[in-house]
């Protein structure tokens, strides 16, 4: 029993696989639930040179750590003709904290400059393999993701991150270069599923 | 004399503090590999923020308590300015050995606990009492009867 065991346990330990990089962006027609009451799709949220995929929340200490820097990832990168959008998949607390209507206040608290949505059923995070917030999934003009895992190394402080992952990864998308450092990790919340 | 009532209490509620010490996972694999021939271990990375952490976070505890032959180490993610919280949350729910809190940047943090972890909590890790080698691991919140599970099979492996 014990031989028959081992090898099953030591071999299914995470089922939830994260969207390799090289592969090309699941759910594009997915309907998504936006602030601004519109249902739209992340192939409405394509940019003409890439695509910058938050998976976010209203309540995670480090969403709240961190996304003074969607804004200004937003702010910098979106003229540039990267598209951005924040999707909210803790679809277990949509009756709650991650309501739309809390989502609406909190965008407009933090000046989101960009759609950020509900994920009906957390089905998008389940095709990305996302499995907290933030998670950052960043996509080429083909769709393909080129970039996954953390914004930067300093959740605290903007003022005081060393590695910038995600401006570096964009910067490097968009002059054309390969991403020298394709993905990294950050803690984050877990994403409640239904 | 009141004086020195108030400084023996002051004494008395200072040593009941549960003693957390900032930790690197460098420090933290090689604990784990001390009690391989000798003990279980499950290490729990936690937060007092992760609702779903601080609620499974009692039932491990005793666990703790009930099985003789189970070491946990729980490490705490929160931000360093929380120690004070992270100490007295320890307190509030019984834990008298050593606790850790991260003392390292996220990405190495992460990597060095185990490569397929994505940084997600909590997160638990069942190392075998005989091989030390890891039997489970999982993210997210998990029933007592996954954990019994994995004990068991850590404890005969």
């Amino acid at each position: 029993m014990k031989r028959m065991l081992t090898p099953i346990l030591f071999f299914t330990f995470i089922t939830a696989a994260e969207l390799e990089v090289g592969s090309s962006m699941p759910g594009m027609d997915f309907k998504l639930k936006d602030i601004s009451g519109k249902t739209m799709t992340l192939a409405d949220a394509k940019g003409s040179q890439g695509t910058l995929v938050i998976f976010s929340c209203n309540t995670c200490p480090w969403v709240i750590r961190w996304e003074d820097r969607y804004v200004s990832i937003a702010d910098t990168y979106t003229s540039k003709g990267i598209g951005v959008i924040a999707v909210n998949s803790n679809a277990a607390r949509f009756d709650g904290d991650d309501s739309l209507e809390e989502m609406i206040k909190h965008a407009e608290k933090n000046n989101y400059n960009f759609p950020y949505v509900q994920d009906p059923r957390s089905q998008l995070a389940s095709e990305f393999g996302a499995t907290k917030t933030p998670h950052i999934y960043l996509f080429d003009n083909n769709d393909v993701l080129v970039y996954r895992g953390a914004i930067d190394d300093n959740a605290r402080d903007a003022r005081s991150v060393e590695e910038p992952f995600l401006a570096n990864a964009i910067d490097q998308l968009l002059s054309g270069r390969s991403i020298e450092k394709p993905t990294s990790k950050a803690i984050g919340c877990s994403i409640k599923f239904p | 004399m009141k004086k020195l009532l108030m400084l023996i209490c002051v004494i008395a509620i200072s040593c009941e503090k549960v003693e957390l010490l900032p930790t690197t996972s460098l420090d933290i694999n090689q604990k784990i590999k001390s009690y391989k021939g000798n003990k279980v271990v499950l290490l729990n990375v936690w937060s007092l923020w992760c609702v779903p952490c601080v609620e499974e976070f009692p039932m491990i505890v005793d666990l703790a308590q009930e099985i003789e032959e189970l070491e946990v180490i729980f490490i705490s993610a929160d931000f360093e300015d929380q120690f004070n919280e992270v100490r007295s949350f320890l307190d509030r729910n019984g834990v008298k050995e050593v606790s850790y809190i991260k003392q390292e940047k996220d990405e190495a943090f992460i990597t060095g606990i185990h490569p397929n972890w994505t940084g997600s909590l909590p997160f638990t890790i069942l190392y075998a009492k005989e091989s030390g080698k890891i039997v489970d691991l999982w993210e997210g919140k998990e029933s007592e009867l996954r954990f019994r599970t994995a004990i068991n099979i850590a404890l005969r492996s």
